[in-house]
């Protein structure tokens, strides 16, 4: 079938950036069918005016940041139920410089952690990642350097 | 942290987050109940009549004047001429339905002869732009009428021919592709579909039995 030819090639590189954009493997199985699920009843919308692989990860990229701004909208109206239930907790132990990299790239804000994760962790190209995204070439190069000097600030305090 | 050891961490992330296998087999299932089930793969075809109503429009008036070409002229017999003798037990098929069927089965025919012949001569190498080129546009244009095809009575009617519109249309998107994009896997990637669908055996069948119920 013509569908799992397509779902074969291009299974690999959708679920790894949706790995790594939402750093779980359930939910990036999930964003991963929902993906596909998508790509396929709106392949009427596909004009071939861009490669295959830009269309299907653009719409990676519109699946996962629609569920994360449902999961942020959902986790502010737990916070505001539960704001005056809360208590103070003993500090954390210091993390690994791991975890203070994904803590890093998670509090970024949306755009410039989907740039520094396609450009740093997934080698897409800034042109590959302009064009997913629908924005010019030099915006894309500029949220990247914005988001790895954020980074940079946030691990400066990391003592190795 | 100096410049140094954040380059070195920076070049380090896609090892220091690797990805884990992801079960693709159980994933393709899901995706295969959700979408290539019959029900809502009907919906689907639906959905791009809604979504692009302007194509789906100038689709139907392209192929109606195709049917209407195909059309024999409405008789022009004198008003008294008698009417021809109907047995007894026979209900007459109305004229118009008839002649309509049949103008489908000739649009079909002609389709899927297009078709054919779009895949036939399709390289099995990656060809220079200018083919892609030309490639790439008759893929769109067919790829119009597969996608009213799919919605037309002749694919209702016959499921057959409905399955293999439907992965014509996906080995259709794929061509149309190249127009935009030369990748020397590309071309590799269509004729593996083609051939893991059994499309163009299918195709020269039911191109075969279209042309015998003409």
């Amino acid at each position: 079938m013509a569908g799992r030819a397509l779902y074969d090639t291009h299974a690999p590189r959708v679920y790894s950036l949706a790995y790594r954009l939402s750093g779980d493997a359930e939910k990036a199985r999930e964003f991963t069918q929902d993906t596909f699920i998508r790509a396929f009843s709106r392949l009427s919308q596909f004009r071939g005016d861009a490669a295959f692989s830009t269309w299907l990860h653009r719409i990676t990229v519109t699946v996962i940041s629609n569920a994360r701004r449902s999961e942020v909208r959902i986790a502010r109206e737990v916070a505001l139920d539960e704001a005056s239930s809360i208590e103070m907790s003993a500090p954390e132990a210091e993390p690994d410089l791991k975890e203070c990299i994904a803590r890093a790239v998670e509090d970024l804000t949306e755009v410039y952690r989907t740039t520094l994760v396609m450009h740093d962790m997934e080698g897409y190209t800034h042109a590959e990642i302009a064009e997913i995204l629908g924005v010019p070439e030099g915006t894309c190069k500029s949220r990247l350097s914005a988001a790895r000097a954020q980074l940079r600030v946030a691990l400066a305090a990391f003592k190795e | 942290m100096d410049e140094k050891r954040f380059e070195d961490l920076i070049r380090d992330l896609p090892q220091d987050f690797d990805v884990p296998e992801p079960p693709f087999e159980e994933m393709w299932r899901v995706i295969e109940s959700a979408h290539f089930d019959a029900t809502v793969s009907a919906q689907r075809s639906r959905g791009f009549a809604r979504s692009v109503p302007w194509l789906a429009a100038a689709a139907t008036l392209l192929i109606g004047i195709g049917i209407g070409r195909y059309l024999p002229p409405k008789s022009s017999s004198a008003p008294n001429a008698p009417a021809p003798a109907v047995a007894a037990n026979e209900t007459p098929l109305p004229a118009d339905t008839s002649a309509v069927a049949d103008a489908y089965r000739y649009q079909t025919s002609r389709y899927l002869g297009q078709a054919a012949a779009l895949l036939i001569s399709l390289p099995a190498k990656d060809a220079n732009g200018k083919t892609d080129a030309t490639f790439a546009n008759k893929a769109t244009d067919l790829l119009v009428t597969t996608r009213l095809l799919i919605d037309s009575p002749a694919a209702a009617q016959d499921p057959k021919l409905r399955s293999l519109l439907e992965d014509l249309e996906l080995v259709l998107v794929q061509i149309a592709r190249l127009r935009t994009e030369r990748n020397r896997s590309d071309l590799d990637l269509i004729h593996q579909a083609v051939e893991q669908g059994d499309v163009l055996s299918r195709l020269n069948s039911a191109v075969a039995t279209t042309q015998s119920s003409e």
